[in-house]
């Protein structure tokens, strides 16, 4: 079994990339800008959901018992609630916890006792899809000893719209810049092998298998996608930093916002990923007909 | 072994290259090709480089038969091939040893076998001595041995020499033939594409005339054809 020595391919790779620095900057840079604009979507998608999360309420709909009703019909209530479709949870709020809740929130309903508590028993149902919520509203109307239904599905609709506009104007982003690096890369690896044309001839009358004259040339995407990872990840960095430091410190206190510490192994990871999958596809594409023989 | 069984060769814009070429050469035969432009040499070299496959017939080199090959194993096919071009195709930045030495990295030779093996051929082609020089330093009669050197590098058995003495002078000429022959009878099989009349003729080996897709004659011992 014959070996090929690894740093064999690499140094072709490199010696490659400094006779056409320009187009290799030019890459790099692409590749770079596509992974900040990649990462900075991520993240903004991550903190809206998160702040959404915060509302908490948006796939929840709170049912009010009667006031006559006793302990055993409220039970009861609750149990017929579980068995409905598109229901994940429930959770009962007794009148003394919902007074307790209030009185919590503000000092006006000190005044109220449990003797005088206007407040009736209450269950919070977490539902899980916010299309069946006309159905699932009708259901609980239909149910004895419920006297009132609040749902905030308009609400939870439009938030749900934003998020998927955010998210088509992020997909679109990342297609129209994946296909611009790919393309930049692809070019400057015709340019290595355009330089290279006669090696590569010469490789083909002795033998060279297809991977052979290819590998360096794939290194070449491999090397350009690292390099523009790396600064990827360095650029995102400073940039989270910046922002959360602005969230904590200053302007915007009332927005949640992941510390970069707890998502920089995944942001790594997946610039990485991104960055050196696009420089294999792109050496790939324009080795189309080099590895044939 | 090379055998050509009404070999023909069109290409996609109609011209007919070849046009039932039948040929047979024997391992450790030196053979000339000769013709003028357009007769069909340029052809029949592609298709033992396997770089153009035929239109129709059957072309056997070896164990491989050319016209049912599989891509994949045209590299393996051309390590049984060494050849040699008029222009040298040498890289200007690698000394001769790396020239030579380049061949033999490309099918994974490991490196102590190189440093062996590259000192050696530079001396059967007379060129001991100058393995730090870089092609620009040598004359072109040499870099043509540059380019011997690295045909013979994967100890192919079949040597195929395109116009090997077009770009080099008369006397440089007779020196690259004197080593091709050298090299036959080494026991490999070469075969020399050319138009140089005065070289068939000196070394009075097997002449295959090609005119116009066709073998107009093929003769052992002949002199450069005059029907073509």
């Amino acid at each position: 079994m014959k070996r090929y020595n690894i740093f064999y391919f690499i140094g072709q790779a490199i010696s490659s990339m400094c006779r056409n620095g320009v187009m290799t900057f030019a890459s790099i840079a692409v590749l770079m800008s596509l992974l900040v604009v990649i990462g900075g979507f991520t993240m903004l998608v991550v903190t809206i959901d998160k702040n959404l999360e915060q509302f908490g309420v948006l796939n929840q709909i709170v049912v009010f018992c009667d006031k006559e009703a006793s302990e055993e019909e409220i039970v009861e209530i609750g149990d017929t609630i579980k068995k409905l479709d598109n229901v994940d949870s429930v959770k009962r709020i007794t009148k003394a916890e919902g007074l307790a809740q209030m009185q919590a929130e503000s000092d006006i309903y000190d005044d109220v006792t449990e003797e005088n508590n206007p407040l009736s028993d209450s269950f919070v149902i977490t539902y899980i899809n916010n299309e069946k919520v006309p159905e699932l509203d009708y259901q609980i109307r239909q149910i004895e000893g419920i006297i009132k239904v609040n749902n905030r599905l308009d609400l939870a609709t439009t938030i749900e719209s934003l998020k998927s506009g955010v998210m088509l104007i992020f997909v679109w982003f990342l297609a129209i810049l994946g296909v611009v690096s790919v393309f930049i890369i692809i070019n400057t690896i015709k340019l290595s092998v355009f330089a290279r044309r006669n090696e590569i001839s010469i490789m083909r009358y002795v033998g060279a298998t297809g991977w052979f004259i290819s590998l360096p040339f794939v290194f070449e995407g491999v090397i350009i996608g690292l390099f523009a990872s790396a600064t990827a990840y360095l650029i995102e960095w400073y940039i989270y930093s910046y922002i959360e430091t602005a969230v904590v410190t200053e302007y915007l206190q009332m927005i949640e916002i992941i510390p970069f510490s707890e998502i920089k192994f995944i942001v790594l990871w997946g610039f990485l990923g991104i960055g050196i999958l696009t420089g294999i596809i792109g050496s790939c594409i324009s080795l189309g007909k080099y590895l044939k023989q | 072994m090379i055998d050509f069984v009404n070999v023909k060769k069109a290409y996609p814009n109609g011209t007919m290259a070849l046009k039932g070429v039948n040929l047979h050469i024997d391992d450790g035969e030196f053979v000339f090709i000769v013709g003028h432009s357009g007769a069909g040499k340029t052809t029949l070299m592609k298709l033992l480089l396997r770089e153009e496959k035929a239109t129709s017939g059957k072309l056997i080199v070896g164990d491989y038969d050319l016209t049912n090959m599989s891509n994949l194993r045209v590299p393996h096919y051309r390590r049984e091939l060494g050849v040699v071009f008029q222009d040298f195709r040498l890289f200007p930045k690698k000394t001769v040893y790396e020239n030579v030495a380049f061949a033999m990295e490309v099918v994974g030779t490991p490196r102590k076998k190189i440093a062996r093996r590259v000192p050696a051929i530079l001396n059967t082609v007379n060129l001991a001595g100058k393995q730090d020089s870089y092609p620009h330093e040598i004359s072109g009669g040499e870099q043509q041995r540059v380019a011997l050197a690295r045909a013979l590098a994967n100890n192919p058995k079949v040597i195929i020499a395109d116009e090997p003495t077009g770009n080099i002078d008369p006397k440089m000429s007779l020196e690259i033939m004197s080593l091709l022959v050298k090299i036959n009878k080494l026991g490999k099989t070469v075969i020399v594409v050319t138009h140089e009349k005065s070289l068939v003729d000196y070394y009075k080996q097997r002449v295959v005339s090609l005119r116009d897709g066709y073998i107009v004659e093929d003769r052992v011992g002949g002199m450069f054809s005059e029907k073509i």
